[in-house]
């Protein structure tokens, strides 16, 4: 379903990280492991087709918007906008069905009216995993998904990925433990 | 077309709501016509120093305030977001749809502003308001995606303007003259061919810009 | 051998310039009108290139091949370097035969911002620090450079509107005689013989370090007590969360 082939990343002359391989079939669940800077944010940037890989390749995923979710830390949301505008705006830009209030629901914002800009960091990991399974992808891409949430926010996480198992692989790039335990595969970046 | 629509509400809503950007685009613009106003208020310029005076605050305007929209996308981190979600010509039409419009308004401020403050005479109206927007399309096309392409540098503020400048200048030269006819000073035909040249240009720009952002932007390779 | 002969072709080159006579015509210093057999060709050579980047740019955003980022690097690089020597043989031209180091001139001015497109590919290419997308912006915008380096090279110092103190018609009319007019071409060719060497020794360069990166490691100039990098593969996990081995 998803296949990495010796992937490596290099940025000026100097590597990240070389020789990624996996091959995923439908449920599985990849933990990408490894300590800050060893490429676990690289490299599942790469799968979300943000970044051209310096070496390898990654087959099995054809049109990036439909198939890919992806969710990361280090994306910002519109501050101007709120968390329904953000998802509408998605739904329109991706031609799937916005489902605002049923993915708020899901993870705990349909009472939010306001702009983002006075969102928490918890609060906008939720949004960002609203918008990231909104187009119900093959592949779901999640960066540090628990590095900012609450109990119940680790719990929706976790549910999140069992659905995602159900409908196709998920990756979690992650070096905290709750995470690690929801993956069948793992891979280090670590040498 | 509905994504470019959703694309250029989505940044006219961030507009309305952040007015900061806009308003600082604007008063850059009215402090540089104010600027010009100044230096012609001891003798009236000629009808050619002043489409030259006239052309280089649109394009202080324009240099300005114009990548705005690609740029705040990466100083707000929000360029990735939109790369997962938009087509990437689509966000690139529909921002440019916007920063044109923001220029169009530029554009008929200035218009108004700098007759007044210079005392020039606009002896061919027709010729002069033509001149604006077709000069506007042509800026906020072409520096539209000289911003595109530097989104990722870490100082593309500096970089877009060394990208745009050269790109302008010969569009720059073609207002120039339709300009300087419709200020009274040239002939009104040779006006009215440069408004064609220019139109020529950003015809072009418009045209390829969404295609070759499209490919810079593309993902998965 | 290429090298020696490239060597002789350039010294042979030189020697010409020194030995033609002073040219024939209204020349306000005919001593010095055989600057005209560098700055000509030099001119022809960074057209050529300008337009070889935007060919690359198109093949590169085609293929995604970096092979063209390599050679479309190359191209801006020689294209600049014809380009400033057009500009500073342009300069000193213009003092000696019209006396004024700068006047504006429409292909003077066209070519000024043609060397401008071509350092602003420059600056661009050293902003970015991703190579591919250091390769599709350069791409793109050496793309978008075309119509207006076509319109300030071509369409602007031939518009009715403009004057240039350049002759248009020299070479058409037949102006240039005896070894005036066989010198440039002459020299010409050696010119570019010089730039595609250039270009092509760069884009042997261009390519050979990204060899040496990917087979043997990072370039002296970018060591550092970086860590090595690493490497993973997946291995499957049991339910206790260790692995299978």
């Amino acid at each position: 379903m998803l296949v990495a082939e010796g992937v490596g990343k290099r940025f000026g002359s100097r590597w990240i990280f070389r020789g990624v391989s996996f091959e995923l079939e439908k449920g599985d669940v990849l933990a990408v492991l490894g300590s800050n800077g060893a490429g676990k944010s690289t490299l599942l940037r790469i799968l979300a087709g943000l970044l051209a890989p310096s070496e390898g390749r990654v087959e099995g995923i054809q049109d990036f918007r439909a198939e890919v979710g992806y969710s990361s830390l280090d994306q910002a949301l519109y501050p101007a906008l709120t968390a329904r505008e953000h998802l509408d705006l998605a739904g329109r830009l991706r031609k799937v069905l916005p489902q605002v209030e049923e993915l708020l629901a899901k993870v705990g914002l349909v009472r939010e009216i306001q702009t983002c800009s006075t969102f928490s960091s918890g609060m906008k990991s939720r949004l960002r995993l609203a918008l990231a399974i909104q187009t119900s992808p093959s592949i779901l891409l999640l960066d540090e998904p628990s590095a900012s949430m609450d109990a119940p926010g680790q719990k929706l996480v976790s549910e999140i990925v069992s659905e995602q198992a159900a409908r196709g692989v998920a990756i979690i790039a992650t070096h905290q433990d709750v995470d690690r335990r929801l993956a069948t595969h793992e891979v280090q970046l670590n040498g | 077309m509905d994504e470019i629509l959703a694309i250029f509400l989505k940044e006219w809503r961030t507009e309305l709501r952040a007015r900061n950007g806009l308003f600082v685009s604007f008063t850059f613009s009215l402090l540089s016509v104010v600027a010009m106003g100044f230096a012609c208020s001891i003798r009236t310029p000629s009808g050619s120093l002043g489409a030259g005076l006239f052309c280089l605050t649109l394009l202080f305007a324009a240099v300005v305030s114009l990548p705005r929209t690609f740029l705040s996308e990466e100083d707000q981190g929000t360029f990735e977001l939109l790369r997962t979600l938009a087509d990437p010509g689509a966000a690139f039409t529909g921002k440019m749809l916007f920063a044109t419009l923001l220029m169009l308004l530029t554009g008929a401020l200035l218009g108004v502003l700098f007759p007044i403050l210079t005392g020039l005479e606009v002896k061919q109206l027709d010729l002069y308001i033509v001149a604006i927007v077709v000069e506007c399309l042509a800026l906020g096309s072409a520096v539209s995606l000289c911003g595109a392409l530097v989104l990722g540098s870490p100082n593309r503020w500096v970089v877009v303007g060394v990208l745009a400048l050269p790109l302008l200048i010969p569009q720059l030269a073609m207002a120039i003259g339709a300009f300087r006819a419709a200020l009274g000073d040239g002939f009104v035909a040779a006006g009215w061919q440069n408004v064609a040249g220019l139109g020529g240009y950003a015809l072009a720009s418009v045209a390829s810009g969404p295609s070759l952002v499209g490919a810079v932007w593309r993902r998965g390779g | 051998m290429r090298r020696l002969m490239l060597a002789a072709a350039i010294t042979a080159s030189t020697v010409l310039y020194f030995l033609v006579p002073d040219a024939a015509g209204a020349w306000t210093r005919p001593d010095l009108a055989r600057m005209l057999f560098f700055h000509l060709p030099c001119a022809f050579a960074a057209t050529l290139f300008l337009i070889a980047m935007s060919w690359f740019g198109w093949r590169y955003l085609s293929t995604r091949r970096l092979e063209w980022d390599a050679r479309l690097e190359a191209a801006t690089e020689v294209g600049l370097l014809f380009a400033s020597l057009t500009m500073v043989t342009g300069i000193l031209f213009s003092q000696v035969q019209w006396n004024a180091w700068w006047n504006w001139d429409p292909r003077q001015t066209s070519f000024l911002l043609v060397l401008l497109l071509m350092g602003a590919s420059v600056a661009l290419r050293g902003a970015l620090p991703d190579e591919h997308r250091r390769a599709s912006a350069c791409s793109a915008y050496a793309m978008a450079t075309l119509l207006p380096s076509i319109f300030l090279l071509f369409v602007y110092p031939r518009l009715p509107t403009t004057y240039s103190l350049h002759p248009s018609t020299t070479i058409t009319n037949g102006e240039l005689v005896g070894i005036y007019r066989y010198s440039p071409i002459l020299i010409g060719l050696v010119i570019l013989w010089f730039g595609i060497v250039a270009y092509r020794s760069k884009v042997k360069a261009v390519l050979l370090e990204k060899e040496f990166i990917t087979h043997v490691g990072p370039l002296e100039s970018d060591l550092d007590p970086a860590p090595p990098a690493r490497v993973g593969r997946a291995v499957r996990v049991s339910s206790d969360g260790g692995p299978e081995g």
